[in-house]
């Protein structure tokens, strides 16, 4: 439980981060996707009923922040189904080398884009968008698979430090 | 069928978290989604927390605005100076222009009191010692400019022609021991001549030892040598001397013309002095 509640903790640090913070970046437009890292993270290193839930929670949140109020549900959607992919492949994935975190991260990220022009195709009616969107997409999955060794040793770090508390407590 | 549950629980799991969010995306799509708790606790959640991010961000703009404004500072700082620099240089070129207006305007003005013929000139050139007071003027005989003729400023007699060249010609100051001009004290129309010397600089010579000369008196040229025009300033005296013995005064002068500092001057034809 406490588990679940440091990453959605974490969760909501990184949407605020990606709605502040990396605004200021001077990258242009390009906010990396931080919460498609922990997504990854979630499914390779807790492959748990908690963290599908926390990829939804996570990807519903981004709408519910980001969205308009008639696609609510879409990043939803591709968090939930990069956690699932991540989950399938993580049995196969030797996850030893910060490159091979950033290799994830990025084919994570074409998944997802993958998914929101898949979704929107058959729900949505947004004729053209998603081209040009999905170029950003991509870009920004470039910029996250640039930071996910750093998160990913940030997540890692915490963890210990909450297995030690843990630990301490008892 | 349970112990399937429980063998793929994160897979099935995260099937109906795919299947939730095309419902709500469907939901959303026809506009039935519109008081859904989860957002709005989302939003309740999320909203002091940007506030605060929102502070920082703004501090953190602030703090890069105000060093790029001191960088800029510090940059336009040395682009003003620059300016001011080049604008220093303007100015003293601009000042150096509006003396010369001014003195050529002078010259110009005094040239027309003058009888026609006047030739205006610049010294290009002075002495190459001591021992004689001597300048070189940019005109010459094509310019009309003859041997004789008087060289003066509106300030004053400045000297005569002593040698022409085509286009250059020497002048013997009024403060060289060769050169003597002929005047009168205004005040008592005393006469004497003036002329340089090497060890009491201008002096006034050939005025008796009765005549009333006194310091502050102003000497004017006679007009009668012919050569310079009559009334045009030569000195100031300033030491009078009246010695034991001679027949004649002791008078030191202050030239009205300090030769070293004039620049322009007119020539002016000999032949018509008697004229003004």
């Amino acid at each position: 439980m406490r588990l679940f509640l440091l990453f959605f903790l974490v969760g909501i640090l990184l949407i605020l981060l990606q709605t502040t913070l990396l605004h200021l970046l001077p990258i242009g437009p390009i906010i990396p996707d931080l919460t498609l890292v922990l997504c990854v993270y979630l499914g390779l290193y807790h492959p748990t009923v908690g963290a599908a839930l926390g990829s939804f929670l996570i990807g519903y949140s981004v709408d519910v922040v980001s969205s308009p109020s008639r696609v609510v549900g879409l990043n939803a959607f591709a968090m939930s189904l990069v956690f699932l992919l991540v989950y399938f492949s993580s049995r196969s994935i030797w996850l030893q080398n910060p490159l091979v975190s950033s290799i994830v991260v990025l084919f994570a990220a074409l998944v997802k884009s993958a998914a929101l022009v898949l979704i929107s195709a058959f729900f949505v009616n947004l004729e053209g968008f998603w081209i040009g969107a999905t170029w950003y997409i991509i870009q920004e999955a470039l910029a996250a698979a640039v930071l996910a060794p750093v998160v990913f040793g940030l997540l890692k770090a915490g963890e210990n430090y909450a297995a030690r508390f843990r630990a301490a407590g008892q | 069928m349970l112990a399937f549950v429980r063998k793929n629980q994160v897979p099935l799991s995260s099937c109906f978290c795919l299947l939730l969010s095309i419902y709500i995306l469907t939901a959303a799509a026809r506009g039935q989604l519109k008081n859904e708790p989860l957002g709005a606790l989302l939003m309740w959640i999320m909203r002091p927390l940007q506030l605060a991010s929102e502070g920082t961000v703004n501090w953190v703009k602030n703090f890069r605005d105000n060093y790029d404004t001191l960088a800029g500072f510090k940059s336009e700082n040395e682009r003003l100076r620059k300016r001011i620099q080049n604008l220093e240089v303007e100015r003293q070129r601009l000042l150096e222009a509006e003396a010369t207006n001014r003195q050529l305007k002078a010259l110009l003005d005094f040239r027309t009191r003058l009888p026609a013929g006047a030739i205006t000139a610049s010294i290009i050139a002075n002495s190459a010692n001591s021992w004689f007071q001597s300048c070189m003027i940019d005109k010459g005989s094509s310019d009309g400019v003859r041997k004789g003729m008087a060289v003066v400023t509106p300030l004053g007699v400045v000297g005569q022609v002593v040698g022409v060249t085509p286009y250059a010609a020497k002048v013997l100051l009024l403060t060289d021991p060769n050169s003597g001009i002929d005047v009168l004290v205004q005040r008592t129309r005393s006469r004497g001549i003036v002329s340089g010397s090497l060890d009491s600089g201008t002096v006034l010579k050939y005025v008796k030892r009765s005549e009333d000369v006194q310091e502050g008196d102003r000497l004017m040229t006679s007009g009668i040598d012919g050569i310079f025009p009559k009334g045009m300033m030569v000195g100031t005296v300033i030491k009078v001397r009246k010695q034991n013995i001679g027949l004649f005064q002791f008078i030191e002068v202050l030239p009205a013309v300090q030769t070293s500092r004039i620049e322009n001057v007119l020539v002016v034809a000999g032949d018509s002095a008697g004229k003004s």
